[in-house]
């Protein structure tokens, strides 16, 4: 486990499982088929906001930290951003369902799983044995522009804001 | 919440599923049981549970988005799988089997029946536990 820094290049071989969206699949009771999606891969030629909640549908991540992203979502694109995607340890189709229960059916946000919370481990940025931390990070053609992980319970570092003024 | 304690003198249908927002358990376990929720109190069902391995918040949330509110179909999390586990019937890895079980008002357990593919909603189905009541 190594701690990921400002200067450090984004990690090889980072993969994270989430439902790309489908048409057929928009509604919320309508569940589509998780598949991989090879992070280091696709980081390498774009600008990148990825931030990690402990919990899809917690009372936290659900009012204070996600609404965020979603308010600064036109700003953080006008700063050259061509992925913004939350992570958590929740399963595809949770992740795929908490999108849709925020109104976000394509692709502003993508929402994905940090299966067995790998990469959170990774990084050593873990709540308790199951959950990510909560942290953001922006990652430039590969490399880390900025890393925070949340000292306490408050959206702070990882907020939309903080992540806005280092774009 | 103790199952144990707070269903002594109740008849329950406990449904336990792979996992909420999954397809199959959202396409073809959860619906029958919500639109046969009157038939099974009309059989002297007192609580109709539905318990996945997902933790509580994501399962309040499913049952919410497949709008059932109130009291008749409670939406639990089998944390860590302890009840699909000391049981033998877990599915793949983490998460439940597919499974359902009538327990009578004194405790005792009068259906208990796991999907032998958990692709499949049969023994575990609504009808199939109807059928028994």
């Amino acid at each position: 486990m190594t701690s990921l820094k400002v200067g450090d290049s984004f990690p090889a071989g980072v993969e994270f499982t989430y439902i790309p969206y489908t048409e057929e699949k928009d509604s919320i009771t309508s569940c589509g088929s998780p598949q991989q999606f090879h992070a280091s891969e696709e980081f390498a030629d774009k600008k990148v906001v990825l931030f990690a909640v402990p919990g899809a549908f917690t009372p936290s991540c659900s009012v204070r930290h996600l609404p965020g992203y979603m308010e600064h979502w036109n700003e953080i694109k006008g700063k050259g951003v061509d992925l913004v995607i939350v992570i958590a340890m929740n399963d595809a189709w949770v992740m795929s369902a908490w999108g849709k229960a925020n109104g976000i059916k394509k692709d502003e946000i993508l929402f994905m799983s940090d299966a067995g919370i790998k990469f959170s481990r990774s990084i050593g940025w873990t709540k308790g044995p199951e959950r990510t931390g909560r942290y953001a990070m922006v990652i430039d053609h590969g490399k880390v522009m900025y890393a925070e992980n949340e000292p306490a319970g408050d959206v702070t570092v990882s907020g939309a804001e903080a992540v806005l003024s280092k774009l | 919440m103790d199952a144990s304690q707070q269903w002594k003198g109740k008849k329950v249908v406990l449904v336990s599923v792979p996992g909420a927002f999954t397809p199959g358990c959202q396409a073809n376990h959860l619906p029958p049981y919500i639109q046969n929720i009157e038939k099974l109190k009309d059989k002297g069902v007192d609580i109709v549970a539905v318990i996945a391995f997902n933790d509580s918040w994501v399962m309040s949330a499913w049952g919410k988005v497949n709008k059932v509110s109130g009291e008749d179909l409670l939406f639990m999390s089998d944390t860590k799988t302890f009840f699909s586990k000391n049981y033998g019937w877990s599915g793949l890895g983490e998460r439940n089997g597919r499974w359902a079980m009538v327990i009578e008002k004194d405790g005792t357990v009068s259906y208990a029946e796991v999907e032998q593919s958990p692709r499949e909603v049969k023994v575990s189905g609504a009808d199939a536990v109807l059928d028994q009541l």
